[in-house]
């Protein structure tokens, strides 16, 4: 099963000089962090804000090469949880054929907002990770949790 | 190589250079056929490591961004044919991103961080407008390096 959520925010991590994207679903009952890099967290931000830089960014310009290959993006996936390493996948449309690639989950979410490409996750994913609220869930961490971030 | 004839510098990426002082790379790339003459442009970050990665041979656990770009392309059966250096206006250059798409020529307007870091991962050739190419910075690589290594020293 998967479950369909949305881009609520992005905090910063200052622990890990990391940034985190929290994802939330429709009746905000569950909700998922997800560890990002700086370069990431920045190109999220500014799709969800609207901006367009003077110059595209990598993920503008990820846009403008599918866009280019008329080639669209269906949905992306946030498929698994390994290690407090997320992945996830990006399904294309292309012609009448599908196709999916293997994908980061931040330049999936950087992607879909762009796109305007729905964002789901797996449900094992979410009772993985997402079942405590993030406050608390921050406050049992410890320092060897944040081993690997998603960069 | 439709508008600009036979009025392309072939270039070949050098090295990325730290710019200790702003936190940006300087991308080097020389010309191919006198690797004495060089161009450099300032790129973020980011971008600057994304080239260095695949200079350098790095594979990462998972793919960076313009890993993806490329393994998309892969999927899709577009081929990045080449890349344009078209032009440098106040020391920002713009990059056109040359695409194969099953017979057909697509162009993408680029900065040229991206338009670098792709080609590298397809094996595409990088090329300047003669235009361009008169008008870059990095005339005076050495002089410039030269300088970077006496600030670090100081600091």
């Amino acid at each position: 099963m998967i479950v369909q959520m949305y881009v609520k925010g992005l905090m910063f991590d200052p622990y890990n000089n990391a940034y985190i994207v929290v994802l939330r679903d429709e009746t905000q009952s569950e909700m998922l962090p997800i560890w990002i890099g700086k370069p990431e967290a920045s190109s999220i931000s500014l799709a969800m804000e609207h901006i367009s830089p003077p110059r595209p960014m990598t993920h503008d310009f990820m846009k403008a090469y599918l866009d280019a290959a008329s080639a669209k993006v269906i949905s992306v996936v946030i498929t698994d949880l390994n290690d407090n390493t997320y992945f996830a996948k990006i399904h294309l449309l292309h012609g009448d054929s599908e196709y999916t690639v293997d994908s980061r989950p931040s330049d999936a979410i950087a992607l879909a907002l762009r796109t305007e490409a729905p964002i789901f996750v797996n449900e094992s994913v979410i009772k993985k990770q997402g079942s405590e609220e993030l406050a608390q869930w921050l406050e049992n961490l410890k320092p060897d949790d944040f081993g690997k971030l998603d960069t | 190589m439709q508008e600009w004839g036979d009025s392309l510098v072939e270039l070949k990426v050098d090295r990325v250079l730290d710019d200790s002082a702003t936190d940006t790379r300087i991308v080097v790339l020389s010309r191919s056929d006198d690797p004495r003459e060089h161009l450099m442009i300032w790129i973020g970050a980011s971008e600057g490591e994304a080239i260095r990665r695949i200079l350098d041979g790095l594979v990462t656990p998972r793919p960076m961004s313009h890993d993806l770009i490329k393994n998309m392309g892969e999927h899709l059966g577009i081929k990045t044919t080449k890349v344009v250096l078209t032009d440098v206006k106040h020391n920002t250059y713009f990059a056109t991103v040359y695409l194969d798409a099953k017979g057909v020529t697509r162009t993408i307007d680029a900065r040229p961080s991206d338009a670098i870091a792709l080609a590298l991962r397809c094996s595409a050739p990088v090329y300047a407008t003669a235009d361009v190419w008169k008008r870059r910075s990095g005339q005076n690589l050495e002089a410039w390096l030269n300088k970077i290594e006496s600030k670090q020293l100081e600091t």
